[in-house]
């Protein structure tokens, strides 16, 4: 089990590594930097000024070792300007201002995720803010998605090729195909828009206050969550993950319904809920699980869609702003995070994995 | 006393314009009244105007109290002289006020100072300085504060620093020049310039040129917020939203006529223009900061009433007189001539601006000169191309691939080949466009506006400046040019601008078919609130009734 973990957690650094070299490489070639430059000290500076700008700030050193300098390895860059004051990455991290009162090296191994351009602030606050607030919407989908998925493979995949069975697959195969970018619209035009769908015949009838059932703009849920301004984006996220899951335990519960042992337990007598819930349920739940542990890693994809379109600011819209303003070291640890939670998820999905399967060994 | 300003009482000249058009059934009357009033007319004298009483107004008073809620993008903050997006300074106007202040009539208003002269040749400005005014730590605002102010502003050291490209006529070697500024007394300071420029003091009425505390240094003006105005910064949160409240330890020297707002909220709900349709809808804002296309008539229809705002924005469809056969006069006056601007306004527009005469000059400008404006005669155009001999040939007109700048375009190509030319349209995508746009023989670009009639004919028509993409030499414009340059009085110099802009039409320097208006919504109980030429938003004028 150590030796697993162990495993496990080497796959995960070299993986972290590998990818966040790959965006320190995308982030970090010339015209890159210069739309950095250009957000950074003014979008209509001259080239000159790009060229002064990047060599004040420590960007005209070779890629590699900038890459050493942000995970820590190499001594951060330091100059001294005409009047002998000291400036450098470790200076700034630090807020240090006397000569030599900086650390040499100040990376990632030394605890430091530096700092977001975009949002001026230390990256390490901004994750964690914006994780927070995506962690809320991430339960909430949770909470909608698994057990409705649950319920409905389990319904669907109990009597294969009934009606319910096909009349339920119809719905779980409807909305997995739809992407977040096209429900999320479709959900705001029918229920937060005043002058279409249903809010104007509600209003009509006299059953809302508000002019708009729904609110189709989330921004308000981040100091307060309400039914009202979380439903759509939480409904979007969980409605396209949730079809899938389904189908996936409905396929899991035919196999399961066909075994010997559940025709042994029906000929002995026993009701037939009693054969799903007691017999049927647990060995059926083995694949699902592991696809839902799988499908959290893609919800975070759906996160970046449904949070920028509800404008919402956790992770995902992090992500997006920091890829739209080449913000390099928040983009970094916003892959170090990505890394994180697909392995995690994965970890702990091989952990249940042989807690539901006596059969399989973790060695 | 040569104040730039017009006198309250004139007329604008545009406004009569308008008038006759309205007369004419060419303007709805809303039109007219939404253009007129833009430009500083009352209701009662626009309606004067059509001959008409006004209709008795409801009272809509500013109250004091209320709080409001606006969509706008939050930057990270920076040092106000390398200010690039005007959301920057919208967001400081509540504590950094300003020198003078543009209004949307045109005019340049005295805000932190009181009055200016200029001498006869525009090279000696003074500058006398509001009495009475406090900064929010108590200090008092002296003419030191002032020339602080420029001399920040001509460091051209520091990198994105536009202002010092404004004050090049105060500046040595990228520095304030010695002896350009004189401390007269404690409310008087002389500016003297090295050559007449009469756009100096509209210049301190642009964004960049907040008027920040001697103590400020660094980069950010929301954590250090000493400034003259009424209002203070709670909280800032770049890309999230800003909350700003009216300061209770600081006596405004302007009190009374505003600051009516206890509170204001900026959201950022980023660049989609269906989020703040949602947003609006659900009543978490209440105005837009600029709504362009169809959302101005989307956020009409859901209650939020469109406010415009004329300006001297345009996309000049200009020829390269450095490339045959546009070095031919004649071959470019008929392709102005196939053009009718009007049709291009409607097609490639949406209707939304006002039509413009092919000489860059626009009627907000003070100097506007009125000069009988371009013909239109296709069939004329058709006869003087073949006499040119180009019966033949095929003229290609470029342009970047953006939305509108490519449909003006199109229906500019399109009234050219109906009138029996033959023209190929090419499409360029932004990357490729800006690195040869001076260069193409037949291209459009697009320009923002400008306060004074005379900047953009400097920038981009005075023979060999950089900008100048016409690649127009004409000594005797450029002299006209250089005489206007030196009027600091907008009426004395309207008589050589009517000369300079007969001079554009007949060279038939470009195509310019309209003038760009700007939109933005909101809710009818927000009062004083209307759209800004240069996007300002002016919050502590805002009131809810």
């Amino acid at each position: 089990m150590l030796l697993f973990l162990a495993r496990r957690i080497g796959v995960m650094l070299a993986t972290a590594l590998c990818l966040t070299f790959v965006v320190f490489y995308l982030t970090n070639i010339p015209a890159k930097l210069e739309t950095l430059a250009k957000t950074q000290a003014g979008s209509r500076i001259s080239d000159a000024e790009v060229a002064s700008w990047l060599d004040r700030n420590g960007y005209n050193q070779p890629m590699l070792v900038r890459y050493g300098e942000w995970l820590g390895v190499v001594p951060g860059w330091t100059r001294t300007d005409g009047d002998g004051a000291v400036t450098g990455r470790c200076y700034r991290l630090t807020g240090a201002t006397e000569p030599g009162a900086a650390p040499d090296r100040c990376g990632l191994m030394q605890g430091y995720w530096g700092n977001s351009t975009r949002f001026r602030a230390p990256v390490s606050q901004v994750i964690s803010a914006r994780l927070g607030a995506t962690g809320w919407l991430m339960l909430w989908v949770l909470i909608v998605m698994v057990p409705m998925a649950l319920i409905v493979g389990v319904l669907a995949g109990m009597r294969e090729g009934s009606r319910t069975d096909r009349s339920l697959s119809t719905f779980a195969i409807a909305s997995t195909a739809t992407p977040e970018y096209v429900s999320g619209v479709v959900f705001i035009a029918l229920l937060a828009s005043s002058t279409v769908g249903l809010s104007p015949l509600l209003v009509q009838w006299g059953w809302i206050d508000g002019p708009v059932l729904f609110q189709g703009n989330a921004r308000s849920a981040l100091e307060k969550i309400t039914f009202w301004n979380f439903a759509l984006p939480v409904m979007t996220i969980a409605l396209y993950g949730m079809g899938y899951i389904a189908r996936i335990t409905r396929a899991s519960m035919t196999e399961v319904m066909t075994q010997q042992y559940i025709r042994t337990a029906r000929l002995k007598g026993v009701s037939f809920p009693n054969i799903v819930l007691r017999h049927a349920l647990r060995n059926a739940l083995i694949a699902p699980f592991t696809v839902i542990m799988l499908q959290i890693p893609w919800l975070l994809n759906g996160v970046v869609i449904v949070e920028v379109l509800f404008s919402y600011p956790g992770f995902g819209w992090t992500l997006f702003e920091a890829a739209a303003n080449n913000d390099i070291e928040l983009l970094l640890a916003a892959s170090v995070v990505a890394v994180l939670v697909v392995l995690v998820t994965q970890l702990i999905s091989d952990i249940g994995y042989v807690w539901l399967n006596p059969r399989i060994r973790i060695t | 006393m040569t104040h730039m300003k017009r006198k309250a009482t004139e007329l604008h000249r545009a406004a009569k314009l308008y008038a006759s058009e309205c007369k004419e059934g060419k303007l709805s009357r809303r039109e007219f009244m939404t253009r007129v009033t833009a430009l500083g007319v009352t209701a009662p004298a626009a309606y004067g105007l059509l001959g008409l009483a006004a209709p008795e107004a409801k009272a809509q008073t500013a109250q004091m109290g209320g709080s409001l809620r606006m969509q706008m993008d939050i930057k990270a903050q920076r040092d106000p002289r390398t200010w690039d997006w005007s959301e920057l300074a919208n967001v400081c106007r509540g504590w950094l006020e300003y020198l003078v202040s543009y209004e949307r009539d045109g005019s340049i208003q005295p805000v932190l100072l009181e009055s200016w002269e200029a001498n006869e040749d525009a090279t000696v400005f003074t500058m006398n300085v509001r009495p009475g005014v406090t900064w929010n730590n108590g200090d008092p605002f002296t003419a030191a504060d002032v020339a602080h102010n420029i001399e920040r502003w001509c460091d051209a050291s520091v990198e994105g620093n536009s202002m010092a490209g404004r004050m090049s006529a105060l500046s040595e070697d990228g520095q304030l020049r010695e002896g350009a500024i004189e401390i007269v007394d404690d409310l008087t300071l002389r500016l003297n310039l090295t050559s007449p420029d009469i756009a100096i003091i509209a210049n301190m009425a642009d964004y960049p040129a907040a008027v920040v505390h001697p103590s400020f240094t660094g980069d950010d003006p929301v954590a250090n917020p000493i400034g003259t105005g009424p209002y203070r910064p709670v909280s800032h949160d770049t890309g999230i939203g800003a909350v700003i409240e009216r300061n209770p330890d600081h006596t405004w020297w302007n009190e009374g006529n505003g600051a009516y707002l206890d509170r204001i909220e900026f959201v950022d709900l980023g660049t989609d223009p269906a989020a703040w349709m949602a947003a609006a809808e659900s009543g978490e804002i209440d105005m837009t900061y600029q709504t362009t296309g169809d959302f101005v008539d989307l956020f009409e229809s859901i209650g939020l009433p469109a406010s415009e705002a004329i300006t001297a924005a345009t996309l000049a469809v200009r020829f390269n007189q450095g490339n045959p056969p546009y070095d031919n006069v004649n071959v470019r006056r008929a392709l102005q001539m196939a053009v009718n601007n009007e049709v291009v306004l409607e097609l490639g527009y949406n209707d939304r601006g006002t039509v413009a005469e092919n000489h860059h000059v626009c009627p907000i400008h003070p100097e506007y000169a009125e000069i009988p404006g371009p013909v239109f005669d296709p069939a004329r155009a058709r006869e003087m191309i073949e006499a040119e001999g180009l019966g033949d040939h095929e003229f290609e007109l470029i342009s970047i691939d953006d939305d509108w700048q490519a449909a003006t375009c199109d229906s500019v190509a399109a009234q050219i080949r109906a009138a029996g030319i033959n023209i190929r349209r090419t499409i360029l995508p932004g990357a490729t466009f800006w690195n040869d746009w001076l260069n193409y023989p037949f291209s459009s670009t697009e320009w923002n506006m400008r306060p004074l009639g005379v900047q953009v004919l400097n920038l981009a028509y005075r023979s060999g400046e950089s900008w100048n993409e016409a690649g127009f030499a004409n000594a005797e414009f450029d002299a006209l040019l250089d005489e206007a340059n030196g009027i600091a009085d907008a009426d004395e110099r309207r008589e050589i601008m009517a000369q300079i802009q007969q001079i554009m039409l007949d060279e038939g320097v470009l195509i310019q078919p309209y003038w760009r208006s700007l939109y933005r919504n909101r809710r009818p109980n927000i009062l004083n609130a209307e759209m800004h030429p240069t996007f300002e938003v002016r919050y502590q004028h805002y009131a809810v009734s």
